[in-house]
C-alpha cells in the first residue's frame, strides 16, 4: 500500500485495519462504562458521532474520486469519531456529535489529503472547534448522578478564581477513589482513570504506541504538579487531581501518541510528550480554560514537523548523522 | 475579445484580486464576518482604486521608474486619508458605516499593485475601467466570503444593510436559518481561512471543468480537418 | 556637451529627488489644508454624536441645559481625566453622565453611565466594545436588555457585596457562556458608583 523508501524490510504484520482495531479493544473498557455511567443520552451521542464520521469520510472519498471501500473498511474514521465521541460531555445534543463528526473528517482529515496526510489530530481539532463556537453545549456536564454540575477541574478553578483557597473547599471535591474509578463527571471517555490506564498498558503491550510519549508527558505534568501544590497547596490542585480528574490519561495514551500527528524519533516523542505535559499544565492553571488536553495536543500537533526535521530517526546502516558505516576502516564510534 | 472585454474579465474573475491574486488578505478577512461588511469594504476600496488608477495614470510620464514605489505610496495614502477626513466631516452618516473600513484601505496591497501593474502603463481611460473592474471584483469576492460566513455563522444574509445603503435597502436584510444557534466559529479569523480556503478550491474546480471544456470543444473544431488531411 | 545631457531627464538624480519631494509637498499642503477645512466639522459631528449618547441615558425632560457645552473635569482613580456632563434643570443637576472603562473578554469596554443627583442609576449603556459576537456582545442594548437592567440601582442597592456577577457569588446574571464580559461591565459600573460618592460634592455644584 506504501511506498517503500529504502531496504530491507521486515514487515511488522501490522496494518493499518488491524491497529485500529486494536486500539478500539483499547478503548472499549473505559467507553462501555462511560456509556454505562452515562446512560442513553451517552449511547446515542456515541453512535451519531461515529456514523458522523464514516458518512462525511465516505463523502469525501467519493467527491475526490478516491475508492470509498477500500479506505472506509481501515477503521480510522471510526476511531475518529469514538476518540471524539469520548471527548465531549455525555449530554451534549445530537447535532453537536454530528457537526463535530464532519469537522474532524472534513476540516481535520481529508482536506490535509486523507489518512496519514493530516497534521492536527482530526478528533481535537473538531473538538477544539466546536468548544469554541458552542461554548454552552461544551460546558454543561452531568455529574454520576445525572445532576448538571461543573467538572473536577472546572469546580477548582472557579472556586480558586474567586480567591478561594483550595482547602476551604477540598470537601466539595470527589475523593481519590472516586476519581480513579470513574465515579465523577467529565466527557464521556475521560472519567475512569483506571480503565483508560489499562487500555494504555494494553497498548504498550500490543506494541502499537512506545512508551515515550505517555510517559514524558505524565511526568512532565505531574512533576509541574508535585512543585507547584509544594510551593502553594492552598492554590494549586495536587498531584493526584492533575493524574486522575480531565482527560489526562485519555490525552497521554490515546490522544498524543496519535502515530500520523506525533514525532518519529524516540527523543522527537519525549520532546512531544513534555511539550503536551507542559502546556496542559500551563492552560489548566493559567489560562481561559479549565482544561487543555485538546489545545495542547493540537499545539503539539503544529510543532511536530519541526521536531522530526531537528530528531530524525537513524537511517538504517548509516550513523545518526547520516553517514554510511564503515565498520572495515573501524573509523565509526 | 477586446481590451475593455478582457480587462473586465480579468478584474471580476481570472485575475480576482483575493480568489486569484490572494492579495489584501488582512481586510479580506478581518471585515468580512458579514456580507454586509463585504459590501461597505468592497464599495470603498472599489472608489479608492479608481482615484488612485486615475491619478496614477495621469502622472505616469514624469514618474521616474526608480522612485515610483514611495511616489505611489504618498499618493494613495494621502488621497485615503482625504477621503476618511471628507467623509467624517460632511457624510458623517456615511462615515459611522464606512470609516472602520477607509482606514483599513490603506493596508490594502490590491490599489498598490494596480497602480504598479496597470495604471502606471496605460491611459487614464483603461486605468479608470480597470480599477472599477478590478474594486468590483474585489466586491464580489469579499459579499461572497462574508456571505458563506455569516449564512453558517449566524444564519442571517446582509444584516444590518439598512445601516449601510439606507432604509430602502432592508429588504435585503434575510433570516436564512430561523433560531440559528450560531456556529461561533465562522465569525471568528479561523473561520475566515476557512471559508477562504473552500472558496478558493471552488474557483479552482470551475476553472478546471472550463478549460476541459473549451479543449474538448476546440478538439471537436479540429478533428474534420485532420481526418481530412489523412484521408 | 556633457555626459549629464545624455542621460534621461526621468533618470537624473536630482530630478528624482526633487519629484519626490514634490510629491511629499503636494500630499503635506493638501493634508494640512483639508485638515484645516474640516477640523470645525468634524468636532461638530463629535459633539453631536456625543449628544446623541447622551440623550440615550439621559430623558430630555430632566434637562433643560446643552449637557455637551461645559464638563466638568475630574481626575479619575487611575490618574487620568474624566468628563463629568451635567444635566441642569432650572439651575440645579438633575443627571451627571461620564464614561467608565472595563476591561473584558477582548480589550476595553466602554459604557456611559448616568446618575441622579442622588447617586441611582438614570441609564447606562456599552458605547463600543470588541467582545465575541453572538456571546459577549449582549451587553449592547440592540442585542439584549441586560444593560438596562442597572436602571435605578445604585451603591447600596443592591448591597455591596452583591455588584457582582452570579458566578461571583452577586446577583446580576451572567450569560450563558460568557462570564468575563457582564463581569468586566458590572465591575466598570461599581467603581463608576465608587467614583461618584468620592466626588459627590464637585459633581453636585452647578457650574457657572
Amino acid at each position: 500500500m506504501s511506498l517503500l523508501i529504502s531496504s530491507p524490510h521486515t514487515h511488522s504484520g501490522k496494518s493499518v485495519h488491524s491497529t485500529m482495531l486494536l486500539v478500539m479493544v483499547a478503548l472499549a473498557p473505559a467507553t462501555i462504562f462511560g456509556l454505562y455511567l452515562f446512560g442513553l443520552p451517552a449511547i446515542s451521542l456515541f453512535l451519531i458521532t461515529i456514523l458522523g464520521c464514516v458518512l462525511a469520510e465516505a463523502m469525501a472519498l467519493k467527491i475526490m474520486g478516491k475508492p470509498v471501500g477500500k479506505y472506509l473498511s481501515d477503521g480510522s474514521a471510526i476511531l475518529t469519531g469514538w476518540l471524539l465521541a469520548m471527548s465531549l460531555p455525555p449530554t451534549a445534543p445530537w447535532w453537536i456529535g454530528l457537526l463535530g463528526a464532519f469537522l474532524a473528517i472534513i476540516i481535520g482529515k481529508q482536506v490535509f489529503g486523507g489518512i496519514g496526510q493530516n497534521l492536527f489530530n482530526p478528533a481535537m481539532v473538531a473538538r477544539v472547534a466546536l468548544l469554541i463556537s458552542f461554548p454552552l453545549e461544551m460546558t454543561t456536564w452531568v455529574t454520576v448522578d445525572g445532576v448538571s454540575g461543573a467538572t473536577t477541574l472546572g469546580h477548582i478553578r472557579t472556586e480558586t478564581g474567586q480567591g478561594h483557597t483550595l482547602s476551604s473547599f477540598t470537601d466539595s471535591l470527589p475523593s481519590v477513589s472516586d476519581m480513579g474509578l470513574g465515579m465523577i463527571g467529565g466527557s464521556m471517555g475521560e472519567t475512569s482513570a483506571v480503565l483508560l490506564l489499562l487500555g494504555g498498558l494494553f497498548l504498550l503491550w500490543k506494541r502499537i504506541i512506545t512508551w515515550h510519549i505517555p510517559v514524558s508527558l505524565l511526568g512532565t505534568l505531574l512533576l509541574l504538579a508535585g512543585v507547584m501544590h509544594a510551593i502553594n497547596p492552598n492554590v494549586y490542585p495536587s498531584v493526584e487531581v492533575h493524574l486522575l480528574a480531565g482527560a489526562t490519561l485519555l490525552g497521554a495514551f490515546f490522544i498524543a501518541t496519535d502515530l500520523v500527528t506525533s514525532p518519529v524519533s524516540a527523543t522527537g516523542q519525549l520532546i512531544f510528550g513534555a511539550g503536551c505535559g507542559l502546556l496542559v499544565y500551563v492552560i489548566r492553571t493559567w489560562a481561559g480554560y479549565p482544561e487543555g488536553m485538546a489545545f495542547a495536543v493540537l499545539l503539539m500537533n503544529a510543532v511536530t514537523p519541526l521536531i522530526d526535521h531537528y530528531f530524525r530517526p537513524r537511517i538504517y546502516g548509516r550513523d545518526r548523522k547520516g553517514e554510511p558505516l564503515n565498520y572495515a576502516s573501524g573509523e565509526n564510534k | 475579445m477586446s481590451d475593455y472585454k478582457r480587462i473586465a474579465k480579468d478584474g471580476l474573475w481570472d485575475n480576482n484580486v483575493v480568489f486569484a491574486q490572494g492579495l489584501a488578505l488582512c481586510p479580506v478577512l478581518a471585515v468580512t464576518s458579514s456580507a454586509t461588511n463585504g459590501l461597505g469594504m468592497g464599495l470603498a476600496s472599489t472608489a479608492v482604486l479608481v482615484m488612485s488608477n486615475l491619478l496614477v495614470s495621469l502622472i505616469r510620464q514624469w514618474v521616474s521608474p526608480a522612485v515610483r514605489i514611495p511616489v505611489y505610496i504618498v499618493l494613495i495614502a494621502t488621497l485615503v486619508t482625504l477621503v476618511d477626513m471628507a467623509l467624517n466631516a460632511w457624510v458623517h452618516e456615511l462615515y459611522k458605516v464606512l470609516g472602520l473600513f477607509i482606514a483599513l484601505i490603506v493596508v490594502n496591497c490590491a490599489i498598490l499593485g494596480r497602480a504598479e501593474s496597470f495604471a502606471s502603463k496605460n491611459s487614464p481611460i483603461p486605468a479608470v475601467f480597470d480599477g472599477l473592474m478590478m474594486g468590483l471584483g474585489f466586491t464580489l469576492a469579499l459579499v461572497i466570503l462574508g456571505g458563506v460566513r455569516e449564512v453558517l455563522g449566524s444564519g442571517t444574509l446582509f444584516a444590518s444593510a439598512s445601516l449601510l445603503l439606507g432604509k430602502a435597502f432592508s429588504f435585503m436584510e434575510l433570516t436564512i436559518i430561523p433560531d440559528y444557534k450560531g456556529f461561533l466559529l465562522m465569525i471568528l479569523p479561523p473561520g475566515g481561512f476557512m471559508a477562504l480556503g473552500f472558496l478558493l478550491a471552488g474557483k479552482r474546480i470551475l476553472d478546471k471543468r472550463a478549460d476541459v471544456a473549451r479543449e474538448r470543444k476546440a478538439k471537436a473544431a479540429v478533428t474534420p480537418l485532420t481526418a481530412g488531411g489523412a484521408a | 556637451m556633457t555626459t549629464e545631457a545624455k542621460t534621461p531627464l526621468l533618470e537624473r538624480i536630482p530630478y528624482q529627488a526633487i519629484l519626490l519631494g514634490a510629491c511629499a509637498a503636494i500630499a503635506a499642503a493638501l493634508l494640512l489644508g483639508v485638515d484645516n477645512a474640516t477640523r470645525e466639522p468634524i468636532a461638530q459631528r463629535k459633539m453631536e454624536d456625543l449628544q446623541q449618547s447622551l440623550a440615550q441615558v439621559v430623558p430630555d425632560d430632566l434637562h433643560d441645559n446643552n449637557m455637551v457645552a461645559k464638563p466638568l473635569l475630574l481626575t479619575g482613580t487611575d490618574g487620568k481625566e474624566v468628563k463629568v456632563y451635567q444635566g441642569t434643570k432650572a439651575g440645579n443637576v438633575t443627571a451627571l453622565v461620564w464614561e467608565t472603562v472595563g476591561f473584558g473578554y477582548a480589550g476595553e469596554i466602554r459604557t456611559i453611565i448616568a446618575l441622579d443627583p442622588e447617586g441611582k442609576i438614570l441609564g447606562t449603556r456599552v458605547l463600543s466594545h470588541k467582545e465575541t459576537p453572538g456571546l459577549g456582545d449582549k451587553i449592547e442594548a440592540a442585542k439584549d436588555d441586560w444593560i438596562t437592567k442597572f436602571t435605578g440601582l445604585s451603591l447600596g442597592n443592591p448591597p455591596e457585596d452583591q455588584w457582582k456577577v452570579k458566578k461571583d457569588g452577586g446577583q446580576f446574571d451572567q450569560f450563558s457562556g460568557a462570564t468575563i464580559t457582564p463581569r468586566a461591565v458590572v465591575k466598570s459600573l461599581h467603581a463608576a458608583l465608587q467614583f461618584f460618592a468620592a466626588h459627590k460634592a464637585e459633581m453636585l455644584e452647578v457650574k457657572p
